[in-house]
Order: structure tokens, then C-alpha cells, then sequence
């Protein structure tokens, strides 16, 4: 019916489809990882939604202003701009939350809205070209428009069953940037004749893709890099595992072990923490013979066990074997627990130490509690009374054990719920504390089923740390520490995971 | 151990996101649909033919069925070294707490809590204390639980309008009046709980027996509970989703069709409280109340035999039972000679097993309590479905105004930190827009699939296309008798009334006694009809 031939045409249509994909899912980006990362993923993605289609509406809006005979050329421009900014706003945004965590929520409103405003402008420029190929008004709105819409289906669908679980978000961010640039080159390809400097804008077009290659390829890398940027050191190894994300950072001779964000140790002084948590214990239970470690997948306790030649046998249960194995194999962390895990008279079990306890027997002459601090109801419950008879189960007659409390200086109400918890299951406590300069004053509960317990006078093994003064302040506690009147920990109300909330919730802001 | 922020904690779920965690599996799920009793108690209403007897035995005392009822006669009987009795399984083990497994995963198939036993119940308090469920002061006012059995925290939450929130009230957006409202019902109905009529009883107690005879206060049961909450002006829309889901859940019918004195029962009477647990506190198991029939049961294991009344007959000199098994397809027949029988089943189950039923005051024409049907799924999930940022699974997660009645977690009370790679969510259905009748009609012709639908309604307003993912098998048991209603005038009933009383060779044992269906009212009458045995 025209002159035109119909490869231009078709070339126009297929742009449509991937260029109102690549629309969509630049805003379904945006609300993920801002429901990500904010919460509360109603308003989040509400906001995102209400921002970018006004900012596309100011983009049909401003598309007035291309002259008649630059729609072609500004429309491979838009391409190009739209494929930049989408393809790397993922990976943007998660580098801006991780450095810099005022200014996040400007920052992707901003982006949203310049999105917005180019991809609003994409159709009508689209439609305006149509046009001045005198294709008819109805048949070139039903054309552009039905695949439009088609392609937002297309990409509603997969976005949420393919591309965000199986490439991550910032990966998605880059394969659609690349698309973009992929019509942009493309069509300044079909249309070289019409398009201004179509050789420098194929070329131009061309680099960007590479660029956003790249940055696909390294997708996963660029989260250690936002994560570098908010643990201030280099990382050195990072991974995510099924229950947890286990950070390991380097600066000069400090290693630092993060789980969640949350710091681990410091190789600078893990010594004080380790030594307070260890020794104490080990050095009233002489005539110990074998030792059980719940936690403690670092082996840094375990280090500081297998010190006595009179341990025989020492089980680990640790939930994560991502966790163990990194200490087991990595060179430099073997270095710091000594290639504790490769002593023969230990065994290390990946289970869950509550299910553990539970499902298996012996009776250990000492027990060494290391686990997180009580940050969620999941871990809470391995503060319970219940856990704490069950332990009892493992723990001989005049055995003591010792539990790991959160600091009773930062987070008091929880530190003596730990205490009272203990109490409750049956248990007779000698609570103490010392200061490790990377946490602060941090807290321990020493516990027995039999009544008494000194703290030791001297220690048979050189320590850093530890020696009868220090000992004797660990268990005294100032006036600004003193005993709190708390409620045990109820499975009911996990009353400890209230306590720690909130105490922490006094210490940051 | 230190250093807690909400954006470094964040990041870290953030990281999760990022790297992409969630499977991406299309299974497709064939339900395995259980209706027990059913065919055995439409072939006894249908009045089948069965072969003549081919064995006969003698005792003191036959019980009748092994739901609650019958297991707690059994288990009051051995308490008093009472030896001699026969207890018949019934058509299905345990009833209404029946439990299943996948694999070594239990799920309740039936009633899945219990809340802490009020003072005067004081034979669950006994149960539970033998059970070792309470660990000390069992008779005291706040005796002390065994915390595995006390729900965990979160127990509860609310699905409202695409957000969750703490508790089953809804909170969020809900004006001043209409929480005053909530406060006020809770106020009067917290006050009800101390109220005695004029003979000196709890206005509201559990048992029901044991509830104040003050006409003034069973006057409330002339009308239905949406009538007397419109008279007493909470009409709060909030308010009435709420209870019209609490008397849905433990009643299977809307407020506009129970009894005003049955709704304040419900408030009202469950007072019981614990040394270690908080108000409103409630007693569950990954298989909901199948380890307290255990338990119980575990009293009877010398007594039991398998197979089903049919008929019970009053003789000179006792009762005669005949029953019938099913062994290898076919049946067989045998008669229990004893000088007592405990009928421990529904009443619509008794009117044909006791022909003779109304020579006890008892009319099935017009006595008869209404049944609702239930209908419980639980889909063995191969991961949990992701929540919504910050927002904890909690065990009994509600829709509000949803067509179902939520769903449970059953790995809810594992002690452990990480979540375990299965689990069960089971789901409940009552069919409170229908009659009972259309209910059991409607659930008869639908296909698996058609029941799949409709137990997985609220599961995917929640997680959608997440439940599929997750979801590798699903069992659904419908229950179509499977709780009475106490309607307006249910307290009023003569012919419970007269089944209550009944002291002579036939006694009678179940929840449908009350006129509602609760492990303390269904164990009740187990141990009273015992009591009368032992004289």
C-alpha cells in the first residue's frame, strides 16, 4: 500500500516490544530492591509505580518539544540513555545503600523519575515515526499499543519466576540495558539514511553494550564491592549460604569476620574474647576429658581447647558447613585457628544444635556456648529452657558449661535474661564480663548443675590476657552493670529477643 | 555478636536478593482425599446387610468409639484400676484428633490447640499433668507448662488487606471508635470471666456443666450472639470479621447463627493461665492434639479392638454391641456382652448404632445438634514460600474476611535456629455461607482438584505463585459431621439434657453433649460416663 518496505516497519514493532519490557522492568527493579532494602514492599513499590508513571507522562509530555525531523535520531539517543541508566540503576542503587545510606530514597527517586521521563517518551517518538511513514492513524495505534502491552506482560511474568531469582536484580538491570542499546544500534542500523551520524551512534552504542556486558559478567562481583565499601576493607571472601552471609575482610594484619553484616571478631583482639570465654572454664574443669562447642564454626574456641593435652575429644556442632569449611580450608584463616579443625581428636557435625542436642546422647565434662547473639525469634529459641535442659542432659554432674550473652553494658536487659533463663532450667550461674576493645564490654554466664565455682587464681597455660587480676574483675560487676530484676526468657513471648531489640534499639540512635 | 543496624542487617537480606535464592520447580499436586467414616457411616444409615456373627465376648464396660471422649472414659477407668472394659476403635482412630505424617513430619488431620485449662478443669489438668505436659502445681492457678507444648512466639498474625499484623484484631487504619469498640468487648467479656449467677457458678465456665443455671444469664441463649453484639452496639466491621471468625473456627457457623450465651462462652471461659506463658496462652503439637489422644490412649492398649458398633441393645442383665471390622475387604461381625456401654460418638452417628435412642428423652428429629462440615489440608512444603521483608512466619496465620479459616505451621515448636528444609502448612475450611446439608453435598461430588482449590484460598492470597513452588504433596481429610453448633437454644436442648443425664446401662460420651466440639468438653463426658461405671 506504500513505498516503505515493511523491514523498517517490523523493525519499529519488535523496538516496541522490547523497549516497553525493558520499561517495565527497569520500574519492577526498582521496587524490588527498594522493598528490599527499605521494607515494607506495599508503599515501596506503590511510590515507585506513582513516580515513574507521572515521569512518564512528563516524558509524553516533553516529546512535543523533538523537532519532526529528529524523532528518529533522538529516539536511538533515548535508547541509549534509557539502556545506560536502567542497565546499571540495580547495581547503582545497591553501591549508594551500601555507601552512603541518607541519601538512598533521593537517589532512587531520582532515577525513577529521569527513567520515567525517558521511557515516557519512547512511545510517542515511536508513534510520531509511524506517522511520518503515513501509516494510518488506527491501524498505527493498535500496532505500537497492543505491543506495548505486550511486552509489559511478557516481562511482568518472567521478571518475578526468572529473572529476579534466577540472575539477582543487578544482573536483570544489565541484561535490559543491554537490550535497549540493542534496539538503539539496531535501528540506527536499519535506518542509517535518516538517523544523524549513524556510524558514530552504532559505535557509541556499541561501547556501552560492552560496558553493560561487563557489568553483567561481573554482577556478583559488584556486591562485594558495594560491601567492601560498607565494611571499609577489603574483602576477602564472601558468601552467601542458605542461613546466613558470611563476610571475611582484611586490612593490613586485622581479619574480620562478619554473618549478616554483624561483626564476628577481630583478629586484632579475638584473643580477650576467646580467652574469657575458654579459660575460665577450662581451667576449673582439670580433670575434663572431652568438650562439647555448640556454635563456634570460626574454630577459634575450639583453638584455645585443644591447648589442654587432657581434652581427648572435642564435638563442634555448628549449623553451617559453609561456615566450618572456609575455616577448615582457608589458608589464612587456618593460620588463626591454628588448623584447629584438622586436629584428630575433633569432630565437627553441621546440624542444628537445638535438633542436635535433641536427637543424640553422651555427656560432655565441659560445654562452650558460642552461638549468635539472640537478634531473631529463630535464635532466641536457642535461649530457652527447654534448650538449656536439654543441655543439661549433655553436661556431666560436676561439669560446667558457659554461654555466650550479648554485653551486659550495651544490652543489659538481655544479658540477664540469659542469666535468669539458666536459672530457671535449673541451672547455678556465675555470671562475668570483659572488655574486647572491637565489641565493647561483652558479657558470659558460667554454669553448673553443682553449686560451687571459683574463679580461677592462676592458669596453667600462658595467656595474653588472663591472669588472676583480670580474672577476679571479670567477675565483678560495677555499679553500672549490675544485676537487672528480668523476666527468663519465655518460648511464649521470647522475651529475650524483646529485651535485646530494644536495648540495641537505645544504643543505635 | 555485636554491632546490630538496620541497614548492615538489611544488606544482608539484600545480598540474599540479590544473588537469587528461590527454586524455580512447577510441581504438580495430586491431593490424597481422606473422608473418614464416611462410607462405613452411610452403610450403616443405608442399614446394609451384614454377615451374622462370628465371634462374641464378655466384659464389664464397652466404650464405644476412640476420639477424646472414649480415650479419656478409658483412661479415667484404668486411673481407678478398673481393668475390664473393651475399648472399639471406632471407624477412625482418635476422630477428631487424628494426626498424619510425611515421613517423619506430623500434621494434625483435626483440632490443633488447647488453651490452658481453666481451674475448674481440673481433668485436664490431670491429663496434662500425667502427659507431662505440666510440670508442676497442676491443680494451682498458674501451673507450670512444659514450654515445647506452650506455643512459641509469634503465635499469631493477621493478613489485612496485603499487609500482616501482630494478633487477630486488625489494628492498622481502624478508626478511634472502632478500636474502642475492641476494647470494650474485651473489657466486658474479661469481666464475664469473674461473673457468677444467682446459684453461685461461673456465669461461663468450662466444663459446660459446671456453668451457672441462673435463668437470667441462660436467657442469653434465646437469642444468636449477632443480634446481642448489634444490641449492645458493637458493631465495629473490624470487630464482627473477628468473632464472626472465631465462631466460624471453633463453632463452624457465622455469629447470626450461634447462640449470644455460646459466643460470650467463648470469651469468657477460657481463663486458664500459666506460670511461664501470657494470657491467652495455648497448648499445640506439630500434629495438633493427636499426642494428647496418644497419650491417653496409651491407658487402654490392653482394651482395644478394632471395629465399629453397629447396634447397641439394652438386655436383661446389660447391653449387647454388635459390631463389625473390615479385614482384607470383607466384613465380619462380633458381639461384646457387657454390663455397661459408653457411647462415645456423635449423636448422628448414635441415632442409628442406639435404635431405641429416644427411650432416653433423646428426638433425633428434633434434637439433634447441626454438624458442620471441616475440611483440613496440609501441603508438605519443600522450603518455606519467602515472607515479605521483616515480616516472621508466624504459627496461626490468619486472613482477615478470608474464605478459609488460615493455616498453621507445624514445625512451629522445633527448637532450633535455622527453619527446617520441610515442613507443613495445614489449612482449614468450614462452609459457614452454606447450610451444613449443602455443605456435605457439596463436598461429596467435588472433585481433588476442585478441593485443592479451595483449601489453598488463603495460602495464595498470601504467597500466590510461591505456594506452588514450595508445594510437593498435600493431604486433605473432610470431615462432613465434623463439629456440633450450638445454635440459639442449644443449652435448652432437652434431649442433651437428657443424654447428659443418662445413668443406666447406655451412658453417653462426646463433645456433642456440650453442643460444641472442644477437647475439655469431648473429655469431659469421657470421664463423667466412667465416674458413673465405677458408681
Amino acid at each position: 500500500m506504500r513505498s516503505t518496505s515493511a523491514l523498517p516497519d517490523r523493525a519499529l514493532i519488535l523496538s516496541v516490544f522490547i523497549v516497553a519490557s525493558c520499561g517495565l522492568a527497569y520500574e519492577l527493579i526498582a521496587g524490588a530492591l527498594s522493598s528490599y532494602l527499605l521494607g515494607d514492599s506495599i508503599l515501596q513499590f506503590s511510590s515507585i509505580i506513582g513516580c515513574y508513571l507521572f515521569a512518564m507522562g512528563i516524558g509524553s509530555h516533553l516529546s512535543r518539544y523533538v523537532k519532526d525531523e529528529d524523532t528518529l535520531t533522538r529516539f536511538v539517543d533515548i535508547e541509549m540513555l534509557v539502556g545506560v541508566l536502567g542497565g546499571i540503576s540495580a547495581a547503582f542503587l545497591f553501591l549508594v545503600f551500601a555507601w552512603l545510606s541518607a541519601p538512598f530514597r533521593t537517589v532512587l527517586y531520582a532515577l525513577v523519575l529521569v527513567l520515567g521521563i525517558l521511557v515516557g517518551m519512547e512511545i510517542p517518538l515511536v508513534m510520531r515515526i509511524f506517522n511520518a511513514r503515513q501509516t494510518e492513524f488506527k491501524e498505527l495505534v493498535s500496532r505500537v499499543l497492543t505491543f506495548d502491552y505486550l511486552g509489559a506482560l511478557v516481562v511482568s511474568l518472567l521478571f518475578p519466576l526468572v529473572f529476579a531469582p534466577r540472575l539477582g536484580l543487578s544482573r536483570t538491570g544489565f541484561l535490559f540495558g543491554m537490550s535497549n542499546l540493542a534496539v538503539a544500534i539496531w535501528t540506527t542500523w536499519i535506518f542509517r539514511h535518516e538517523v544523524k551520524n549513524a556510524r558514530q551512534r552504532v559505535l557509541g552504542a556499541a561501547m556501552l553494550l560492552c560496558l553493560l556486558a561487563a557489568g553483567f559478567a561481573v554482577g556478583e562481583k559488584l556486591t562485594y564491592i558495594a560491601e567492601k565499601g560498607l565494611y571499609g576493607d577489603e574483602i576477602i571472601y564472601a558468601k552467601t549460604t542458605p542461613y546466613q552471609r558470611l563476610v571475611v575482610t582484611r586490612w593490613k594484619d586485622d581479619l574480620r569476620l562478619y554473618i549478616n553484616g554483624n561483626l564476628q571478631f577481630s583478629s586484632r583482639d579475638e584473643y580477650r574474647y576467646h580467652e574469657g570465654l575458654v579459660h575460665p572454664l577450662m581451667e576449673s574443669s582439670p580433670w575434663a576429658q572431652s568438650v562439647l562447642i555448640l556454635g563456634g564454626g570460626d574454630g577459634l574456641a575450639l583453638r584455645e581447647v585443644l591447648r589442654y593435652p587432657n581434652i581427648k575429644h572435642v564435638t563442634l556442632v555448628d549449623l553451617d558447613h559453609a561456615m566450618t569449611d572456609l575455616f577448615a580450608t582457608s589458608d589464612t584463616l587456618r593460620q588463626l585457628n591454628h588448623n584447629s579443625f584438622h586436629d584428630p581428636r575433633v569432630t565437627v557435625i553441621n546440624q542444628d544444635a537445638g535438633r542436635w542436642l535433641e536427637q543424640s546422647d553422651g555427656v560432655f565434662d565441659a560445654v562452650i556456648v558460642d552461638f549468635p547473639d539472640p537478634s531473631s525469634f529463630g535464635l532466641g529459641k536457642l535461649y530457652s529452657v527447654p534448650l538449656y535442659r536439654l543441655l543439661a542432659h549433655h553436661l556431666s554432674e560436676n561439669g560446667y558449661a558457659v554461654i555466650q550473652s550479648t554485653s551486659p553494658f550495651f544490652a543489659p536487659h538481655a544479658y540477664w535474661c540469659i542469666d535468669a533463663t539458666l536459672r530457671e532450667a535449673g541451672f547455678n550461674t556465675w555470671p562475668y564480663h570483659l572488655y574486647v576493645p572491637s565489641f565493647g564490654e561483652w558479657g558470659f554466664v558460667m554454669a553448673s548443675k553443682r553449686r560451687d565455682f571459683k574463679p580461677p587464681q592462676h592458669y596453667r597455660l600462658p595467656m595474653q590476657y588472663l591472669n588472676a587480676a583480670t580474672t577476679q574483675e571479670m567477675f565483678t560487676f560495677p555499679p553500672d552493670m549490675q544485676r537487672i530484676p528480668v523476666e527468663p526468657n519465655q518460648l511464649n513471648n521470647q522475651s529475650l529477643v524483646r529485651y535485646f531489640e530494644q536495648d540495641w534499639d537505645q544504643v543505635i540512635r | 555478636m555485636s554491632g546490630l543496624s538496620r541497614r548492615r542487617f538489611l544488606l544482608g537480606s539484600a545480598a540474599l536478593g540479590l544473588a537469587g535464592c528461590s527454586r524455580l520447580g512447577w510441581s504438580d499436586l495430586t491431593p490424597m482425599v481422606e473422608t473418614p467414616g464416611m462410607s462405613m457411616g452411610h452403610a450403616l444409615r443405608d442399614h446394609r446387610t451384614l454377615p451374622p456373627p462370628s465371634a462374641s465376648y464378655k466384659t464389664g464396660t464397652v466404650i464405644l468409639g476412640s476420639g477424646i471422649a472414649g480415650l479419656s472414659a478409658g483412661w479415667q477407668l484404668a486411673r481407678a484400676g478398673y481393668k475390664d472394659y473393651i475399648l472399639l476403635g471406632g471407624p477412625e482412630q482418635y476422630g477428631n484428633a487424628a494426626g498424619g505424617a510425611f515421613g517423619d513430619l506430623r500434621y494434625p488431620k483435626g483440632a490443633h490447640y488447647l488453651p490452658l485449662p481453666s481451674m475448674e478443669s481440673t481433668h485436664v489438668r490431670q491429663m496434662l499433668q500425667d502427659a507431662g505436659v505440666i510440670e508442676a502445681d497442676a491443680m494451682a492457678e498458674r501451673p507450670r507448662f512444659d514450654e515445647r507444648a506452650l506455643v512459641h512466639a509469634p503465635d499469631e498474625r493477621l493478613f489485612v488487606h496485603g499487609r500482616w499484623e501482630d494478633g487477630l484484631l486488625p489494628q492498622h487504619g481502624q478508626s478511634a471508635q472502632e478500636r474502642a469498640q475492641q476494647a470494650q468487648f474485651f473489657k466486658y467479656t474479661d469481666q464475664l470471666k469473674q461473673a457468677h449467677g444467682a446459684d453461685g457458678k461461673r456465669v461461663f465456665c468450662i466444663p459446660l456443666e459446671l456453668s451457672s443455671t441462673d435463668p437470667q444469664w441462660l436467657a442469653l441463649d434465646r437469642q444468636n450472639f449477632a443480634n446481642w453484639l448489634d444490641q449492645h452496639g458493637y458493631t465495629a466491621p473490624g470487630l464482627r470479621t473477628y468473632l464472626d471468625y472465631c465462631c466460624r473456627d471453633d463453632f463452624g457457623a457465622l455469629a447470626s447463627q450461634i447462640s449470644a450465651w455460646a459466643g460470650l462462652h467463648y470469651f469468657a471461659a477460657r481463663a486458664g493461665q500459666a506460670a511461664n506463658a501470657g494470657e491467652g496462652a495455648v497448648l499445640t503439637w506439630p500434629d495438633g492434639l493427636n499426642p494428647m489422644a496418644r497419650h491417653l490412649a496409651r491407658s487402654s492398649q490392653g482394651q482395644w479392638r478394632d471395629g465399629m458398633a453397629v447396634r447397641v441393645d439394652e438386655t436383661t442383665s446389660g447391653v449387647r454391641v454388635l459390631c463389625a471390622a473390615q479385614s482384607g475387604g470383607q466384613w465380619r461381625t462380633f458381639t461384646i456382652e457387657a454390663d455397661h456401654a459408653i457411647c462415645a460418638m456423635p449423636l448422628h452417628v448414635a441415632q442409628y448404632v442406639v435404635p431405641h435412642i429416644r427411650s432416653y428423652g433423646f428426638d433425633p428429629a428434633s434434637h439433634m445438634p447441626p454438624h458442620a462440615a471441616w475440611v483440613i489440608s496440609s501441603f508438605l512444603l519443600d522450603g518455606f514460600p519467602a515472607e515479605e521483608a521483616g515480616v516472621s512466619l508466624a504459627w496461626d496465620n490468619v486472613i482477615h474476611g478470608g474464605r478459609g479459616l488460615g493455616y498453621v505451621v507445624s514445625t512451629h515448636q522445633d527448637i532450633t535456629w535455622a527453619p527446617p528444609p520441610k515442613t507443613v502448612f495445614t489449612a482449614y475450611q468450614v462452609y459457614s455461607d452454606r447450610t451444613p446439608q449443602a455443605a456435605r453435598q457439596w463436598l461429596q461430588q467435588a472433585t481433588p482438584q476442585e478441593l485443592y482449590e479451595e483449601a489453598a484460598c488463603d495460602l495464595k492470597v498470601v504467597y500466590g505463585h510461591r505456594l506452588r513452588q514450595c508445594a510437593t504433596a498435600l493431604d486433605i481429610t473432610v470431615r462432613g459431621h465434623a463439629m456440633a453448633s450450638p445454635v440459639p437454644g442449644f443449652l435448652h436442648n432437652a434431649g442433651l439434657q437428657a443424654l447428659r443425664a443418662a445413668d443406666g446401662k447406655v451412658l453417653f460420651a462426646h463433645s456433642d453433649l456440650s453442643g460444641f466440639s472442644v477437647f475439655e468438653e469431648a473429655s469431659w463426658w469421657g470421664v463423667r460416663a466412667a465416674q458413673k461405671v465405677l458408681g
